[in-house]
């Protein structure tokens, strides 16, 4: 095990969420537009704050990129779980690309819309809704890791489990909790439109809830291994890999 | 996990207790929690929710309280107080079915469950046949703040049940298993705990949707 590789990772998931959170005040995006708001008062706003709308942009897509490596260091520990098939690790490390991905991809079209700021409302309007809606909408990507983490600890048989039964159902917990985004769809005021308090604050709270738990979990995940790596005899893997990384090193 | 380590049917709740699992790292508890410690986080987290839909809900109400009230007299008290019935039913078919598996009654505790689930599926039917009325009148998501809660609120907690109706299932194919170890009796108390949630939270859900005025 590389621990120090490993808590960079799962360092790096403070770092996004803090970087995010800076580019999104910076942005001026929290609170976020309402749907409800006319096309003069969305190109209003990026005609406004251009520059500030154009930096926070971009430091939140540095932050999105952040997340990845703490995906994968769940998918680590899911494969620690699951033994010789890694099914469920692997679905969880693609999701966190897709989830890397959701959070980009709005950010890059918030981008062009405050690219051109003087160009037709009505464009610019149809820019921010094809932003916001799948920023806020991403749950499906989400809901599987959720569910992923939650059967894979539930099937954790091993005598030291990797994770806490609990982080199981408080996954499943966040699961059911990132189902109300979808409704952004139907709606453009109240708690369920894409700035309400169910779609928008719940959702942000519980991704936020999500990393600490997370966090605290595979530190602890971490450490246990570690433990178990000095105490048991050397794993195989460890006593393999010196000659065969010397060979490509000196080639 | 042997029938061994399953020492006494513990049909009472001192004998319950013994059948409680030590949890494997950090503190000790004294007393029995039903099921698992886990399993407590999802049920008092989704309440939680719950909570906040509700207060969601009565805050939007107290702003027209006058479209609240008549669209609230439009919706189906019968079916509403019937599917009361029916998941109350079904908690106490839970209840018997558990202790059916704790007393060791094989051939009647999957029947128990089975009850239980045709509970659900009642509860299902009559939900679809509710919302297909609205439909057939025009009524929707958006027609109004009152019936944008009712079918949200209704859904999310029939989405639940749904859920509740695949954790059944598992509690019905535990019963049948010959061995019951301290961890299946873990895995039934929670699987009840949850059942009971999606109970609990009905009995809430409908008075305040239905009946409250």
């Amino acid at each position: 095990m590389n621990r120090k590789a490993q808590m960079v990772c799962l360092w790096s998931a403070p770092a996004f969420m803090i970087v995010f959170l800076i580019g999104f005040l910076i942005a001026g995006l929290l609170p976020p537009p309402s749907p409800h708001s006319s096309a003069i008062k969305i190109a209003h706003f990026y005609a406004n704050h251009t520059n500030a709308i154009r930096l926070g942009l971009l430091v939140m897509l540095l932050a999105g990129a952040m997340s990845v490596p703490f995906n994968c260091l769940i998918g680590v520990h899911l494969k620690r779980i699951e033994g010789r098939s890694h099914v469920l690790a692997y679905t969880v490390v693609a999701m966190g690309a897709v989830n890397c991905i959701l959070i980009c991809m709005p950010v890059m079209i918030m981008t062009a819309a405050a690219f051109r700021p003087l160009r037709d409302p009505n464009l610019t309007q149809t820019l921010n809704d094809l932003a916001w809606i799948p920023f806020v909408m991403v749950f499906p990507p989400a809901v599987i890791q959720n569910l992923c983490i939650a059967f894979a600890t539930f099937t954790d048989g091993s005598r030291k489990p990797v994770f806490p039964r609990w982080v199981a159902y408080f996954n499943l917990w966040c699961s059911f909790l990132f189902l109300p985004a979808g409704l952004l769809t139907f709606f453009k005021t109240g708690p369920f439109a894409w700035n309400g308090l169910l779609s928008f604050w719940v959702a942000l709270t519980v991704f936020g809830s999500w990393y600490f738990v997370m966090f605290y979990a595979l530190r602890e995940a971490i450490k246990s291994q570690a433990a178990d790596e000095a105490a048991g005899a050397e794993p195989a893997t460890e006593r393999v890999v010196p000659p065969v990384t010397a060979v490509p090193q000196h080639a | 996990m042997s029938s061994g380590e399953f020492t006494a049917p513990a049909g009472i709740d001192g004998a319950a207790s013994d059948a409680a699992p030590t949890p494997r790292q950090g503190r000790t508890f004294a007393g029995h929690v039903p099921g698992e410690v886990g399993v407590w986080v999802l049920i008092l987290g989704d309440m939680t929710v719950f909570a906040l839909f509700f207060g969601v809900f009565m805050h939007y109400r107290d702003h027209a309280p006058a479209l609240f009230r008549h669209s609230q007299a439009t919706l189906n008290q019968t079916f509403g107080a019937v599917n009361t019935l029916l998941l109350l039913t079904s908690s106490l078919f839970v209840v018997l079915g558990v202790s059916a598996v704790r007393k060791r009654m094989r051939t009647v505790a999957p029947k128990l469950f089975l009850l239980a689930l045709c509970c659900g599926l009642a509860f299902s039917v009559i939900k679809v046949l509710e919302y297909s009325a609205k439909a057939r009148h025009g009524i929707g998501l958006n027609t109004n703040d009152f019936y944008m809660y009712y079918f949200i609120l209704t859904g999310i907690h029939f989405f639940h049940l749904i859920i509740g109706m695949g954790v059944l299932v598992f509690l019905w194919r535990l019963s049948l298993k010959p061995d019951v170890g301290t961890k299946q009796i873990q895995y039934l108390e929670a699987g009840a705990s949850y059942w009971h949630m999606v109970d609990l939270l009905w009995i809430v859900l409908f008075p305040l949707i239905y009946l409250v005025k």
